[in-house]
């Protein structure tokens, strides 16, 4: 499949262009859950990270709808991701109809959300788990086990990104880390919800003018939407000019 | 340390002596460890505050010193875009904490930002101890919410998350259902 391999190649060498000064961790993790979702022909991802033992929360997404972080916020009590924290390997599930035993709150809330499928590959460092990167699908079928590695691949490449390259010998680094990006998504959110109030725009809509404006001026996306917060930065100026439903990178 | 609005409120509450002191010396010169940890928005640690590193803070590493202080450790108190100020810990002998201690002092600054946070929105004590237990599972629809009601209102999100908690206590609703109304802009919060 040359397409893939291509899309496979731009990935990396995208991913290795953001690991620079001026990093923006939660940019860097939302453009891998997007690409997660073109490589293996799913239908959503999202990475949930822990910055206290057992506590997952929801660090990127593939997409901002609302009923979307919810289902991932939700594993922070049960679900595949959880599962997949804790024993510190991939769980798949090829069809989430026969899961209710194993999920008995995830598996019919991922159903009633449209999802057939679901697996969960482990952020690790070490023989440190920090979260997990999931994968849904609308269809019941399963992943095969070359795409499994290209996501643990995915996976370990996203847990280097959050460490910055720098040596992470106290997990004392890695919890500051994981702290700051999780601190960083509730920034995001609380921007979301000026964005929204002030422009009319739904929640997904200001997460992407938020994003865009953010590329556009070279500025960390965390940084525009403290701007946002603290209303030094306009609203108005963060979606001025731009498109609806941006593409997606 | 307290700030409300970039206003160096001073401390809080100090457990003993020389914790009293580190805050004073911290407001009146303006620098220190609780500062940093505040404006940066990480935790702030020095186990040695003769090592090098700590030269970064020349007029109140020697003054803490001479107190007997050896070893100082900031956590900031936030949520999101929220600052509240940050949580000190010292000891008389350099050192790191251990992991297991760095991880309860996080803990216990993310249950203060929550404490804190309630008796803002004027709570009675009964009330806390459930909304603590679900400290960490603050629902994103609580932060967007804060957001819209910030601007809604004209004030700062940490002041918006305060009115939606009171409006969800003075309903006896949980404040994930009232955040979700706003959201549905189904309510206003006046």
């Amino acid at each position: 499949m040359p397409q893939r391999d291509a899309l496979l190649a731009q990935t990396f060498v995208d991913i290795a262009d953001t690991l620079v000064a001026d990093f923006d961790v939660l940019d860097y993790l939302s453009v891998l859950t997007g690409r997660c979702v073109d490589l293996f022909d799913l239908s959503e991802a999202g990475i949930m990270l822990a910055d206290t033992p057992g506590a997952l929360h929801v660090a990127a997404s593939s997409s901002e709808r609302m009923g979307l972080l919810e289902l991932f916020e939700l594993q922070h009590d049960e679900g595949p991701c959880l599962e997949c924290y804790r024993t510190g390997g991939q769980v798949a599930c090829d069809d989430l109809a026969g899961a209710s035993a194993r999920w008995p709150v995830f598996a019919p809330e991922a159903m009633r959300a449209g999802f057939g499928s679901v697996f969960a590959v482990p952020l690790r460092l070490r023989d440190q788990i920090i979260g997990s990167l999931n994968l849904l699908r609308h269809q019941a079928n399963d992943l095969a086990p070359s795409d499994l590695l290209i996501a643990q691949a995915l996976a370990d490449v996203a847990t280097i990104g959050i460490l910055q390259h720098r040596a992470a010998d106290e997990s004392r680094l890695l919890t500051e880390q994981l702290q700051y990006a999780l601190n960083s998504r509730v920034v995001i959110e609380q921007a979301k919800g000026v964005v929204s109030e002030h422009t009319g725009r739904d929640m997904p809509d200001a997460f992407a003018a938020l994003r865009s404006y953010a590329r556009e001026h070279n500025a960390r996306l965390v940084d525009v939407a403290e701007a946002v917060a603290a209303r030094t930065l306009p609203a108005h100026a963060v979606v001025a000019g731009k498109p609806r439903h941006p593409p997606r990178r | 340390m307290f700030k409300i609005a970039d206003r160096h409120h001073g401390s809080l509450g100090s457990s003993d002596h020389a914790a009293a002191l580190l805050e004073d010396l911290q407001f009146t010169l303006g620098e220190g460890p609780c500062i940093d940890a505040y404006e940066a928005g990480r935790s702030v640690s020095v186990p040695d505050l003769d090592d090098a590193a700590a030269h970064r803070w020349p007029a109140l590493v020697p003054a803490l010193i001479d107190t007997g202080i050896r070893a100082v450790f900031a956590f900031p108190l936030q949520l999101g875009t929220i600052r509240l100020g940050a949580l000190d810990l010292h000891c008389g002998q350099p050192g790191d904490l251990r992991t297991q201690q760095y991880d309860d002092a996080r803990i216990v600054a993310e249950v203060v930002t929550h404490a804190l946070l309630e008796l803002q929105a004027g709570t009675a004590t009964g009330a806390l101890a459930p909304e603590l237990e679900r400290a960490e599972t603050l629902r994103i629809e609580v932060h967007q919410a804060s957001g819209m009601v910030a601007a809604q209102l004209g004030v700062g999100v940490g002041e918006a998350l305060v009115r939606l908690r009171a409006h969800a206590y003075a309903e006896g609703r949980p404040v994930d259902d009232v955040a979700r109304d706003v959201i549905a802009r189904k309510l206003r919060i006046e």
